[in-house]
């Protein structure tokens, strides 16, 4: 049966921020790995696997908006271990990141917004679970 | 940012710059007062896709007359960002007029705000 469209809410301007932040994480990655590599390599990857869990989180929660919760309630808790163990280990390890990564500093170069992205997410999430029925929740 | 007030180029990123931020503004004062979303707050959104379009073709003809942006590569990108962000997503929201709408477009206009203020920094030399 085919899933019904995602309906009018929250999740789309989630959904917003996700794509923004896999196009922002993506081009930065992309041109950091590809011009000035050896500057900062760990660094840079760092950037191109926020990209990656971006995108994963895109699709996650678009899942979630039609009921499908279980990739989302995995990948949200991903993406924050990521924000809080590269922003924490920026700032101990300063040595590790000559040049900024995307989740470095927990996100400072984005407003923040990395850091507060999942948390606004598993909120929407656990109420999603709330209300989706059982039978949808089943089938994530 | 102090000399591009006095090239056209310049001057144009500055009104695109501030612009998007009143878009940023009106569409989050929108969301948060919870109604559906208004046609005008879109026409808002396209006068600004029509200032930006206006702007990257500005850049690229300078760029085509031989003046180079001190951060190519990412210049590149972020005028290619300038002119994507609003068309997708008001496509994204073309079946939804709903307060949450709302909330789409302040992200996309202020991601935009953001992309203009680094399109200036990131050509360097006065635009």
């Amino acid at each position: 049966m085919p899933e019904p469209a995602p309906r009018s809410g929250p999740h789309k301007v989630l959904l917003a921020f996700y794509a923004l932040f896999t196009l922002a994480a993506g081009a930065r990655a992309a041109v950091q790995l590809l011009t000035q590599y050896d500057e900062a390599p760990v660094a840079y990857w760092l950037s191109a696997a926020a990209a990656v869990t971006y995108a994963l989180g895109w699709y996650a929660i678009r899942r979630a908006s039609v009921g499908h919760t279980g990739f989302a309630s995995v990948m949200l808790w991903v993406e924050l271990g990521g924000v809080l163990t590269v922003g924490t280990l920026s700032l101990v390890e300063r040595d590790w990141f000559p040049d900024a990564s995307v989740w470095s500093d927990y996100g400072i170069g984005y407003g923040f917004v990395p850091a507060v992205l999942p948390i606004a997410g598993l909120l929407w999430l656990r109420r999603q679970k709330q209300q989706a029925p059982e039978g949808a929740r089943a089938g994530a | 940012m102090q000399s591009a007030l006095h090239t056209p180029l310049g001057q144009l990123t500055l009104v695109a710059a501030g612009y998007a931020g009143l878009v940023t503004l009106v569409a989050l004062v929108t969301t948060v007062r919870r109604v559906p979303r208004p046609a005008w707050l879109d026409h808002m959104v396209w006068i600004l896709e029509l200032l930006l379009a206006v702007r990257a073709v500005a850049g690229l003809g300078s760029m085509l007359g031989g003046q180079r942006p001190e951060e190519m590569s990412a210049h590149v990108g972020y005028l290619v960002a300038s002119v994507c962000i609003l068309p997708i997503a008001m496509q994204s929201i073309s079946d939804d007029r709903g307060t949450w709408s709302s909330g789409v477009v302040t992200v996309a206009a202020l991601a935009v705000t953001v992309v203009a203020v680094r399109l200036q920094m990131t050509w360097g030399h006065g635009a």
